[in-house]
Order: structure tokens, then C-alpha cells, then sequence
């Protein structure tokens, strides 16, 4: 799989691209500013663009509207963007363009290999990725004694928040060490007790998910 | 009166006499001079009136100006003199009159002429009415200079009555349109003046004007003959008669003006703080000058500052303000900024600053201490701002330098483990372990500087971040937002900063189920309210945290309140004004 890296940190670009090569992905090509990283992205059509938020000039969410062109121009490029704040607004920015093929991560997630392996591949295979702590965030968000998620079981939570991460049926079902059966049992109950369609398909329900959450 | 004046007026009344005696004994005998009566009126006006105002202002030149008017007046009769060397010195004088009254109306009321123009004007004049008088006297007998019954003059060199009389015609010529423009020069400044000044000079300018235009009909109807007679002649001696009286006037009016002096004492002096509330007001009725502003001396800074201590700057010397300083016991204490009119009546103004120079200092000292007022908002406005720049620094610090860092080494961690042989027992864990505590070391710093300054706040404004802040509440929080604007960065700041710290409130005191937290802006004032639904019963003293706060709010000059009656949840309001 090839990706292109874009971040202002040159110790993190290198960190990065190097933990990418050690997990067996192909670097096309590295990049300090979002126009830098348009235009790699244009020359090497990667399939996965790992953006970081904060660039120059601005130093805001140059990243982010970087990463919102790369959505529109080049659909088929899978995004994996990087902060370093849990940021739920950016994410759901991010996601509410549609989910395929979309991440949002902290940046010390990806000092795992095996999760920024497991991420990337997810992305550039047209899943999603949510880092833990923003649906911590949003599941964790107090509401009213009346919502449906206050009568969700602890294992249905563990379940909701594992799905919302963009995890399919049986990453999760080996996360929590129980049957692919349980996990969909789990599933259909979450789906029912929200009001929820049924989605099957892994890819989709993030976005059924967190749109519920978020609202 | 000084016998210096007692001698100008024994003089007067003799040239009076005499000049009385010869317009009455005619013996040019034109029939279209006025009578002896009209020629001693106008001249016992200049030397009058001029006498009392010499003596009334010594310092204004005006008066000395109108007694030579009044005696070239007098002097101009001496055409009818038998005696040669008179008529010479008559014939001579003839227009001398008109330069001095020119220059009466140009110079007042200071006495001297304000710009190049008026002096040109006053030198144009004497070169008409003088010069090319005596030119014309090197050819004139008595028919050429309009004298048939006069004595010979003792300047004529050539006999040629026709070029004597081509002289005195372009001198007619030239002095109408001279007078013209003297008319024009005269609107053109009334035009220009403020109101006091209008009022000031009015009565003189009036007459003066009056005067000069009948002056150049006179002189034109001449041309054609007098068709008209006398009257013309009449009816501008007549109005020449009034125009010294008119300088009079002005100065008895300054000199009633200074009669104010005592009411405004009187005003001063009245129990209650009416005096101190529109002590402009009484200064500026006293002075007679309604755009009278006061600024009062603050030592402190070495500055004047207004009623309000906001920074005054004095007018320039070359604007069109002027500004008198009063001063007590050698200390500055105020400044009047006025009309420049005012400074030619500079005694008034004087007495009026002594007599409210209590008033005044009172009034300084009030002044002063709002100014302190201004300067400690201003000081604490530039603290408020100084630790916001602060902490968005040091957020941009750690996030660019030491987080940047720590994700580095995390990362390198990471690349560590996976290249760690499979033999290296104990090695992995122990590297794994190592990069989880990293992580939760990440995790905290990141607690703590969003704590510090908010990323979403600097990148996305207040409404992004207020909704951040009730989507992490403890409280299931509501959010109303009526917002349609970006504001300044320490307006938002402290908004947030006071939503955040009562939610914690609320979470930690309130023991209620949900918070509304509204947040709008409209007329210039930015209203930030959280309520929750709990016990009430809060205090404001109570909480360091709120204190904080509410210092904040209040340097940016607006005000929290709190209301919470015991069982009806609590409120806090933030009202910050955001211009």
C-alpha cells in the first residue's frame, strides 16, 4: 500500500514514515504544508494520505481543509489525519463527508505499529478509523436519564464504542475475546435499543453510530 | 485719565472748532459737501469715541488709530483754509481718513493686521489716497483739484489743470474697486469667523461695510455728476459717525462682560453641587464663549485630561483654538481651551480663572482621579490581554516543542519494539510498557494545555468551543448559541474561561441534572449565561476560581452576576461589552 505523509514536524514526518516502512507499507513521498501535500497527492495518487491538523501558515486545521480538497478531488485516496488534541468536532467534520475510507487518530496512537498498520490498511481499504478517545468523548457525553444509551448494558457500551472506532465484527469480537456470534447478538440488540436501522455492512454503521452519539 | 489724553482731547476740540468754522465758511463753495454739523459730528465720533476706548484698553492700538482718523478728518477741512501751506497740508490729507478707517476695520478688534493680504491692503491704500494724491498736487491748480475758491498749493511745479484732473480721476477709478475688495476681504472673513467671534466684531463690521459701500457709490455718482446731490455725501458721513461709536460699544460690552465675573462668584459660591456639576457652563456664560471647554492638569502623567480623564491635547498656537492656563499657588491646575477671540479680552479671562480657580481645583482633583480610573482599567485591560498572549505562547510551546518531542520518541519506541528480536526476552514488554506510560504522560499534557488555552477556541472562535466545553461537561449541557461574528480573542477568552469554570460549579455544587448554558451577542455586548437546575443558594464570595473571573470580566469592563435562590438552581450572567 502506498502513502504519503504530510506534518511540519520534520522529527515526526521521519518518525512516521520511517514506523510505515518497518510495517511494510510504501513511502511515496513526505510533506510540511497542506499545498505541499496537495500537490504530492496529485503526483503520486496514494492510497493513503496521513495528514497532521496543525500546519503552516495558519496553524489551525490547515490539515483538516487540506484533507477536505483531497476528499473532493481524489475520492478514492484514503485520509488518516493526525492531532495532537482529542478534537470530536474536527472528526465528525471529517466523517460527515462520508465515511469511507476516513481516520482521525491522536498522533501517539501511531507509535504502535501494529495499530497504525491495522489503521491505515482499514483506511486505504475504504473503512474508518475514530480514535478511542474521541468516542470516549462521545459516549462518555452526560445526557439525560431518558436516552436510549443510559440503557445500554456496560458489554453493549464496550460493543457501541469499539463500532464507532470504525472496528468490524471481529476485530471486536477478538478485542473482547468472545465469538463473532456474541458480537453480532450484541450488535442487533445496540441497533434495537437506539432505534437504529440494521447496517451489516461494517463500513456504514460508523456513521449511523456517531451521528446518534453525536446528536 | 492721564493728561496725555486730556491733551489729545483739548487738541481735538480745537481741529473740531476749526474745521467747524471753515466748512461753514466755504469758500470753495461745492454744493455737495456736507454741512459744518456733519463734518464735526463724524470727527468728535473718531476722537471720542477713540479717546474712551484708548483709555478703556491702553494696549489696543484701535483707539490711538481712531484719534488720527479723527484729526486727518479734521485736517482734510483745511482745503478751505485761505493760508497756502493749510490748503496744502488739507489738499495732502484729503483720503487720509478712509486708509485709517480701512485699517480700523481689517485689525479689529485686536488693533493689529492679522495677515500679508490686509497689510498689502492697508499699503495699497495709503499709495491710492496718498500717493497719487500728492502726484496730481504737482500739477493742480484749484479748478483741477476740485478747489475753484481755494488758496494756491505750495506743491504745484506745473500748471496743467487737465493732467491734475486725469490724476484725481484714476484715483476715483482705482478706489472703487479698491474699496470693492476691501468690502469683500470684510465678508470673506465674517464668513469665515466662528459665532462668538461673529458676535464680537458684529456691530463694527456692520457700520464699517455700511459705510464703504455708500463711500463707493459717493464716488461713483461723482463720476456722473452728482445727480443725486448732497445726499450720497450726507448719508455716509452719517454712517462714518457710527462706526467708532460702534468700536465703543464692543469694548463697554467686554468691559459689562467683566460685570459677569462677579455672578459667576456668586454662581460659584452657591451651596449645593450645582457649580461643580456645570462649572463649564458657568465659565462659559461668564466668558461668554459656548464652545468653552475645560481640561484639567494631571500631575501624574504631566498631562491634561477632561472631566472624565481621558487625555486632552491643548490646541496649537497656529490652530483655531487658543488656551489659557490657570494656574494656583504656581501649580498648573486647568486650561481653558476657547475662541481666540477671547484673547484679545484676556483680563476677563484672566479675572474669570481667578475667581473660579477653587471651583477649578476642586474640579481637578475630581478629574484626576477618574483619570486614575481610566489609566487602572486600561492597565488592567492590557493584563488581561498580556496573559491571554501568554498562554496561547506557552500552549504553542508545548504543542510545537515538548509534545512534538514525546509523540518523537513514542514513535521511535514504537520502531524499537517491532525491531527487537524475537530472543530478546523481556526486552519487548518492558519497551511496550515504557511507550504506554508515554502515552498517558501525552494524554495528561494534553489535559493540561488545553486547559491553558483551548486549541479549538484559537482556531475555530467561541461557539466551536463552548459547544467542545458542553459536549465534555459533567452535567448534561445545553447550548443556545446566538453568535454571528468573531470577537476580540480576549472577549472570547474570558467568555469561555467563565462558561467553563460554571460548569465546573454546577457539576461539583449545584447537585442538579442539567445546565443551559446561553450565549448571544447583540448591541455591542456579549451575554454569556449558565443556569442549572440544582439547589441554588450559591455565593459569589464563595470559590477563588470565580473571583478570578470575575475580575477578568470586570477589567474588560463588564460584570458577572449571580442569582440563585435557595431551590431554584443558580444562574450566572456574564455581561462583557465588545464594542
Amino acid at each position: 500500500m502506498r502513502v504519503a505523509v504530510a506534518d511540519d514536524a520534520v522529527i515526526l514526518r521521519e518518525g512516521l514514515s520511517r514506523l510505515l516502512e518497518e510495517a511494510g507499507f510504501e513511502v511515496v513521498g513526505l510533506a510540511a504544508d497542506g499545498d505541499a501535500l496537495l500537490e504530492l497527492v496529485e503526483r503520486t495518487r496514494p492510497d493513503v494520505a496521513i495528514v497532521d491538523i496543525r500546519m503552516p501558515p495558519t496553524h489551525t486545521d490547515e490539515g483538516l481543509q487540506a484533507a477536505k480538497i483531497i476528499r473532493r478531488r481524489w475520492p478514492d485516496v484514503g485520509l488518516l489525519v493526525l492531532s495532537q488534541h482529542v478534537n470530536a468536532r474536527y472528526a465528525l467534520e471529517l466523517l460527515s463527508d462520508g465515511t469511507d475510507g476516513v481516520g482521525y487518530l491522536l498522533k501517539e496512537r501511531v507509535s504502535d505499529l501494529d495499530e497504525l498498520s491495522s489503521s491505515v490498511n482499514r483506511v486505504g481499504n475504504g473503512g474508518s478509523v475514530l480514535d478511542p478517545a474521541v468516542v470516549d468523548e462521545l459516549v462518555g457525553r452526560r445526557r439525560n436519564a431518558d436516552s436510549p444509551l443510559e440503557h445500554l448494558t456496560d458489554r453493549e457500551r464496550e460493543v457501541l464504542a469499539l463500532m464507532a472506532e470504525g472496528r468490524s465484527n471481529r476485530a471486536i469480537a477478538e478485542r473482547l475475546f468472545v465469538t463473532d456470534n456474541t458480537v453480532e447478538k450484541h450488535v442487533k440488540s445496540i441497533f434495537g435499543s437506539l432505534c437504529l436501522p440494521p447496517s451489516p455492512d461494517d463500513h456504514r454503521r460508523v456513521l449511523a453510530v456517531v451521528t446518534f452519539l453525536n446528536s | 485719565m492721564k493728561p496725555k489724553l486730556y491733551a489729545v482731547g483739548v487738541a481735538g476740540v480745537l481741529a473740531g472748532a476749526g474745521a467747524a468754522w471753515l466748512a461753514a465758511h466755504q469758500p470753495s463753495g461745492r454744493p455737495t459737501e456736507p454741512g459744518a454739523l456733519l463734518t464735526l459730528l463724524v470727527g468728535a465720533s473718531l476722537l471720542g469715541s477713540g479717546i474712551a476706548a484708548w483709555r478703556a484698553r491702553p494696549e489696543n492700538r484701535l483707539g490711538l488709530v481712531m484719534v488720527l482718523t479723527g484729526f486727518a478728518w479734521f485736517a482734510a477741512e483745511l482745503v478751505e483754509a485761505r493760508a497756502p501751506w493749510l490748503n496744502t497740508i488739507g489738499l495732502a490729507v484729503q483720503s487720509v481718513w478712509i486708509i485709517g478707517l480701512v485699517y480700523l476695520l481689517l485689525s479689529f478688534p485686536s488693533g493689529r493686521l492679522p495677515g500679508r493680504l490686509d497689510r498689502a491692503v492697508v499699503i495699497g491704500g495709503l499709495a491710492l489716497g496718498l500717493g497719487l494724491q500728492l502726484v496730481a498736487m504737482l500739477y493742480g491748480n484749484k479748478t483741477g483739484l476740485h478747489c475753484p475758491g481755494c488758496a494756491n498749493n505750495l506743491l504745484q511745479v506745473v500748471h496743467d489743470n487737465e493732467k491734475a484732473k486725469a490724476w484725481i480721476g484714476l484715483q476715483h477709478l482705482i478706489a472703487i474697486p479698491f474699496i470693492g475688495a476691501v468690502v469683500v476681504l470684510l465678508i470673506r472673513r465674517w464668513l469665515r469667523a466662528s459665532s462668538v467671534q461673529r458676535r464680537a466684531v458684529a456691530p463694527v463690521l456692520v457700520a464699517g461695510c455700511a459705510t464703504l459701500v455708500a463711500l463707493v457709490v459717493t464716488v461713483i455718482l461723482d463720476l456722473f455728476g452728482d445727480p443725486l446731490g448732497a445726499l450720497p455725501a450726507n448719508l455716509y458721513f452719517t454712517l462714518m459717525a457710527t462706526v467708532p461709536i460702534a468700536v465703543l460699544v464692543v469694548f463697554l460690552q467686554r468691559r459689562l462682560a467683566r460685570g459677569m465675573v462677579a455672578g459667576l462668584v456668586v454662581e460659584l459660591g452657591a451651596p449645593g453641587d450645582a457649580a461643580s456639576s456645570d462649572l463649564r457652563g458657568a465659565l462659559a456664560r461668564a466668558l461668554g464663549d459656548p464652545s468653552l471647554e475645560l481640561a484639567f492638569w494631571f500631575a501624574a502623567e504631566g498631562c491634561y485630561v477632561d472631566g472624565d480623564g481621558g487625555v486632552v491635547r491643548l490646541p496649537d498656537p497656529d490652530s483655531r483654538r487658543r488656551s489659557t492656563l490657570v494656574e494656583r499657588d504656581g501649580q498648573p491646575i486647568a486650561a481653558l481651551i476657547h475662541d481666540p477671540v477671547l484673547e484679545h479680552n484676556a483680563e476677563l479671562v484672566h479675572s474669570v480663572c481667578a475667581a473660579a480657580s477653587l471651583a477649578l481645583e476642586n474640579e481637578r482633583l475630581q478629574a484626576e482621579l477618574r483619570a486614575r480610573v481610566v489609566e487602572l482599567r486600561a492597565s488592567r485591560a492590557r493584563l488581561v490581554e498580556a496573559t491571554d498572549a501568554e498562554r496561547r505562547r506557552i500552549e504553542r510551546d508545548l504543542h510545537d516543542g515538548t509534545q512534538q518531542r514525546l509523540v518523537s520518541i513514542a514513535m521511535s519506541l514504537g520502531l524499537l519494539e517491532s525491531k527487537l528480536p524475537g530472543e530478546a526476552k523481556g526486552a519487548r514488554p518492558l519497551v511496550r510498557e515504557t511507550r504506554e506510560a508515554l502515552t498517558v504522560a501525552l494524554a495528561e499534557l494534553r489535559e493540561l494545555t488545553h486547559g491553558i488555552n483551548p486549541p479549538l477556541l484559537t482556531e475555530r472562535g467561541l461557539p466551536a468551543a463552548l459547544d467542545e466545553l458542553c459536549r465534555r461537561a459533567a452535567l448534561p449541557a445545553h447550548l443556545d448559541l446566538a453568535l454571528d461574528r468573531r470577537l476580540p480573542d480576549r472577549i472570547e477568552s474570558a467568555a469561555y474561561f467563565v462558561v467553563s469554570e460554571a460548569l465546573t460549579n454546577a457539576a461539583k455544587h449545584s447537585h442538579g441534572s442539567e445546565v443551559r448554558v446561553c450565549a448571544s451577542g447583540n448591541a455591542g455586548t456579549l451575554i454569556v449565561e449558565v443556569a442549572d437546575d440544582g439547589i441554588g443558594g450559591a455565593t459569589t464570595t464563595g470559590g477563588s476560581g470565580l473571583r478570578g473571573l470575575a475580575d477578568r470580566v470586570e477589567a474588560l469592563g463588564g460584570r458577572i452576576t449571580v442569582s440563585s435562590p435557595p431551590g431554584r438552581g443558580t444562574t450566572l450572567r456574564a455581561e462583557i461589552p465588545c464594542g
